[in-house]
């Protein structure tokens, strides 16, 4: 565990260097700053545009974030080399995995707090900084759990663009996952509903982790709720993050 | 690099620059005439925009609102009220239905601006539907029921859901209250503003449920005393000498006093029955 750990710092310290993560962070907190001009344009709802935008970007620029550095991490070992020198040492392959993964996971939440904190500052000097929005920025740090662990398993066996495009088509159809119950509905009974139901149930479910929406209208969400949510997203990344493994333990360096 | 290449660079830049703006302001000024706006009207329905949003629902929504804002804040669009419902209601109350100033927004333009104050109304069913807890929207829809359509009856209804909505603004019991009076009910609404005169929490309310209260209390008394002098007329052929012979004849129980304690007035020669204090509101 402390290898795996001493890996996940280390990967920490690297991602805190990266540069995209600073432009990504910029450009989320200019975001979140512009909708204060953007609700000047409105008649009304001027609270509900600045609490939108701020937790969109959270959301989004998190997801990028997840992405952009997520896929280099794996393919950066290899690209220079140093890969060869960790899996000499005694360090497991799988151990090597969930250090990047936990690494970056810090990386994202690091970067989730600051983004929070300067939404909260415009929302306090706004004053609507309510403490019911927190369990949506919660629920979006599980969804970046999951977007990570994407991310890794792809990068786990292909190259850094091929591993962006996969994780970025896997985040658009897990945010349109639910959808395949409309199209099951549609079906007559038969292989079609059975291959509708099959990928409900393997695909990942992002939607699980949107409560954007209700926290913005004031609508009450139950803690078993966003307890389950969690432990969906938790289950789901630690199933990414295993198979991310069992691929890494098979590639060849040579 | 060389002085020499720097300024051909720069010059490029600014060439470039130039010939941008300069295109710009023919194609701004090309296309002044047309009707901006109108591409609101070929967006699709919000319940499909939904599914291309990816997740961020929400603030799509919030984008089309902003565009609807200043769509509607410029009057010399040709098909700006042809569209209030598909704007507000298909594509932005699909996207976010608990959207309330969306819906507010459209009745809003409808009632005021295009004087359709059904259409107005078909809005904010639709958008208290979706927001059965929000009690702006049908506090608006009574608002146009009474204001514009003059349908009290419809109004009270509307103030009536209002004012059963935690956090209600308490105007609506008020409003609720009066709606009976515009009907013809005084005694309903009496007993409304009643209600409102001795659940007050501030004087300020309590003063103008008060005027209500004692307005109405001599109205009624002296709808019931004129019509029993009537009756009087009609069973013995003239008005009665005073009001006692009312009493006398079992036509009511007891002589009334007004809510600060006077007598009605009475005219033996005409049958005309008054009150000697004042009413306190002036539409009266």
């Amino acid at each position: 565990m402390d290898k795996t750990l001493a890996i996940a710092a280390n990967t920490f310290r690297e991602a805190i260097r990266d540069r995209v993560l600073y432009l990504l962070l910029g450009f989320a907190l200019l975001m979140i700053g512009s909708s204060i001009f953007l609700s000047l344009l409105t008649v009304g709802s001027r609270e509900k545009i600045i609490i939108d935008l701020g937790l969109s970007a959270i959301s989004l620029f998190g997801v990028l974030t997840a992405i952009f550095i997520g896929v280099g991490l794996v393919f950066k070992e290899i690209d220079r080399k140093t890969i060869y020198t960790i899996v000499t040492k005694p360090v497991g392959r799988a151990q090597f995995i969930l250090g990047k993964y936990l690494g970056l996971v810090m990386t994202l939440s690091v970067n989730l707090v600051v983004m929070t904190i300067g939404f909260y500052l415009l929302l306090a000097y706004e004053g609507a900084a309510y403490a019911r929005l927190l369990p949506a920025v919660g629920l979006t740090l599980l969804e970046l759990i999951v977007v990570t662990a994407l991310a890794i398993l792809f990068s786990s066996f292909s190259t850094p663009i091929l591993s962006a495009l996969l994780t970025l088509g896997a985040y658009l159809v897990g945010q349109l996952s639910w959808s395949l119950r409309l199209l099951q509905d549609r079906l007559d009974p038969g292989i079609g509903r059975a291959v509708c139901e099959f990928f409900y149930w393997v695909l990942p479910n992002l939607w699980r982790f949107n409560i954007r929406a209700e926290v913005t209208h004031a609508v009450p969400v139950p803690p078993a709720e966003v307890g389950l949510a969690v432990v969906y997203g938790l289950a789901y990344a630690a199933l990414l993050v295993f198979i991310a493994c069992l691929c890494f333990e098979r590639r060849d360096f040579k | 690099m060389m002085i020499g290449t720097r300024l051909v660079v720069g010059g490029l830049l600014v060439a470039l620059l130039g010939t941008g703006a300069w295109a710009q302001a023919i194609l701004e000024r090309w296309q002044s005439g047309r009707e901006i706006g109108g591409q609101l009207m070929y967006l699709p329905n919000g319940r499909y925009l939904k599914v291309a949003s990816f997740g961020y629902a929400p603030l799509l929504a919030d984008l089309i609102y902003l565009w609807s804002i200043q769509y509607y804040g410029t009057y010399d669009r040709e098909v700006r009220y042809d569209i209030v419902e598909h704007v507000y209601v298909d594509v932005i109350g699909e996207l976010d239905p608990l959207y309330s100033d969306a819906f507010l927004m459209g009745s809003l333009i409808l009632s005021v601006e295009a004087r359709a104050p059904e259409r107005a109304l078909e809005i904010l069913d639709i958008g208290m539907e979706r927001n059965p807890e929000d009690w702006i929207l049908p506090f608006e829809a009574g608002f146009v029921a009474y204001n514009q359509l003059r349908d009290f009856e419809r109004a009270a209804g509307y103030y009536k859901r209002c004012a059963a909505i935690p956090g209600a603004h308490p105007v609506a019991r008020r409003f609720h209250a009066e709606m009976f009076n515009r009907m013809g009910d005084k005694q309903t609404s009496y007993a409304k503003w009643l209600e409102v005169y001795e659940t007050a929490e501030d004087d300020f309310v309590r003063d103008v449920a008060y005027s209500h209260v004692h307005d109405l209390r001599i109205e009624i008394d002296v709808e019931a005393l004129q019509a029993a002098v009537e009756i009087y007329r009609e069973n013995h052929g003239s008005y009665p000498a005073s009001l006692k012979a009312l009493v006398a004849a079992g036509l009511i129980q007891a002589l009334a006093v007004d809510p600060e304690g006077e007598s009605y007035t009475y005219d033996p020669s005409t049958g005309e029955v008054g009150s000697q204090s004042k009413y306190r509101l002036w539409r009266r």
